[in-house]
């Protein structure tokens, strides 16, 4: 009985810990810009987790790694928009399953459910995961000013590409 | 022995499995200790007086900023003060996101003068955090306007120089204060007993009203507030409106200011609330991204 359990025990230790993928690198950009402004922002200190036996999928960035191209736009981004100071960071919760993440996107304290294209290969001791999405800037009530409201875009058009690593 | 086997087993099962359940908290391991508090003030100046704030880099900023005439001088015949409007222009640049420097010209005693400004210490919070900011500015400033007094004067005692340490804190994303101590040195004074420096201290804050509106404050102390020759010299202070738009930020305030170089706002102050001398201005900045 107990060659039994410690097989198990085994069993369970071994394959699990070898199965999840991490990345602290990950790239997420997005573009919210109209034909009267850029505005584009990218950071590149996304990080990522997947459990290929499970299909957990995660995604977290901090809001103020997103780089502009110009510094004003990025300061109005934190202080304005987004509010970086009380949600400082973006976040995908769910699972990777044929083609879909499907899990809740948290993003300015409010909490979405999605079911996205992406995709996700494995190669060796590698994943890498890809997906293009649109963020409705109303649903995740990020104000904008009459004012601007026509040089934003309302959906910003999301990308992640994250290159993870087998965790030893 | 076979008891305490089993026992290992299932905890390590059970460790295993609940690393299962947080797969999600290896994000948050990833989340940086530290983070630089931005936007402490929305303007690189309060009302008058500097603020810790520069442009980011390559970022060029102008300025133009207008003190008009007082409530109490013939207000209306004088389209609410807008006919005795004192003008000060600003082109700055900055070569990083800490350094800073500028030019600027005002109309009071026609004094053209540069700047330059150093974020020398930053802000932080988490791990580790540090509880404020510190900018350095220092300004030389040259008086172009004719002497009146029948004196012929050196070129250089046309010059002041402001030197001063801005110590800020962002107290919430809604309150900042600052604290500027500094001097100014001037290399002409009217009398032999007069001190050439003079000590100053700013004290200001603002309040966010919303996301683009602030509520700002000010006021100045000094050392040395009166001349030989009879000169009394006032406390500068303000309040005014932030409002941000955009690439510009208004500020419209009430002060009891004409001049905006800073020597002469600071240190040559003559104008009091008390008397009516209050003065409706705005400054409006604007930048440009050129790198």
């Amino acid at each position: 009985m107990k060659h039994f359990f410690i097989a198990i025990a085994l069993l369970l230790v071994a394959p699990l810990s070898a199965q999840q993928y991490l990345t602290r690198q990950g790239t997420i950009t997005f573009d919210a810009g109209s034909p009267l402004e850029d505005i584009i922002a990218k950071s590149e200190s996304a990080s990522a987790v997947y459990d290929s036996e499970t299909g957990k999928l995660g995604v977290q960035v901090l809001m103020t790694s997103f780089v502009f191209k110009r510094a004003l736009m990025q300061e109005h981004f934190n202080e304005n928009y987004v509010e970086s100071e009380t949600y400082p960071k973006a976040s995908f919760r769910g699972t990777f399953s044929d083609g879909r993440a499907v899990g809740t996107l948290t993003l300015h304290g409010v909490s979405k459910e999605i079911d996205v294209p992406a995709s996700l290969s494995l190669e060796g001791d590698v994943a890498k995961l890809h997906t293009e999405f649109p963020v409705s800037v109303a649903d995740f009530e990020i104000g904008i000013p009459k004012t601007v409201a026509n040089k934003i875009d309302k959906e910003a058009k999301t990308t992640v590409d994250c290159t993870l690593k087998l965790r030893q | 022995m076979s008891r305490i086997l089993s026992f290992f087993a299932l905890l390590l099962s059970v460790t295993t499995l609940s690393a299962q359940d947080d797969l999600f908290d290896l994000l948050d391991e990833s989340v940086p200790e530290t983070q630089t508090v931005f936007a402490t003030f929305k303007g690189t100046q309060l009302i008058n007086a500097p603020t810790n704030e520069t442009p980011g880099k390559g970022v060029l900023q102008y300025v133009i900023a207008h003190r008009f005439g007082s409530f109490t001088d013939d207000y209306l015949y004088n389209f609410f003060g807008l006919d005795n409007a004192q003008i000060r222009m600003q082109l700055d640049y900055g070569i990083t996101d800490r350094l800073n420097i500028g030019i600027g010209r005002s109309s009071v005693l026609k004094v053209a003068d540069s700047f330059v400004k150093y974020k020398a210490l930053q802000q932080r919070t988490g791990a580790n955090a540090f509880p404020f900011s510190l900018t350095l500015n220092s300004s030389i400033n040259y008086r172009a306007a004719r002497y009146t007094d029948g004196i012929d004067h050196d070129r250089t005692d046309r010059i002041s120089y402001y030197h001063t340490a801005i110590f800020a804190r962002k107290w919430n994303p809604n309150i900042s204060t600052l604290f500027s101590p500094g001097l100014v040195h001037w290399n002409m004074v009217p009398g032999r007993d007069d001190p050439n420096t003079t000590l100053h201290a700013t004290l200001g804050g603002r309040v966010k009203l919303n996301q683009r509106i602030a509520l700002t404050g000010e006021f100045s102390l000094m050392t040395n507030s009166e001349l030989s020759n009879g000169s009394t010299f006032t406390v500068p202070g303000g309040v005014g409106i932030d409002i941000e738009t955009g690439g510009h930020v208004f500020q419209i305030h009430l002060s009891n200011t004409r001049a905006m170089s800073n020597p002469y706002w600071l240190s040559r102050n003559t104008f009091s609330a008390l008397d009516g001398s209050l003065f409706l201005g705005f400054n409006i900045s604007r930048v440009f991204t050129v790198r």
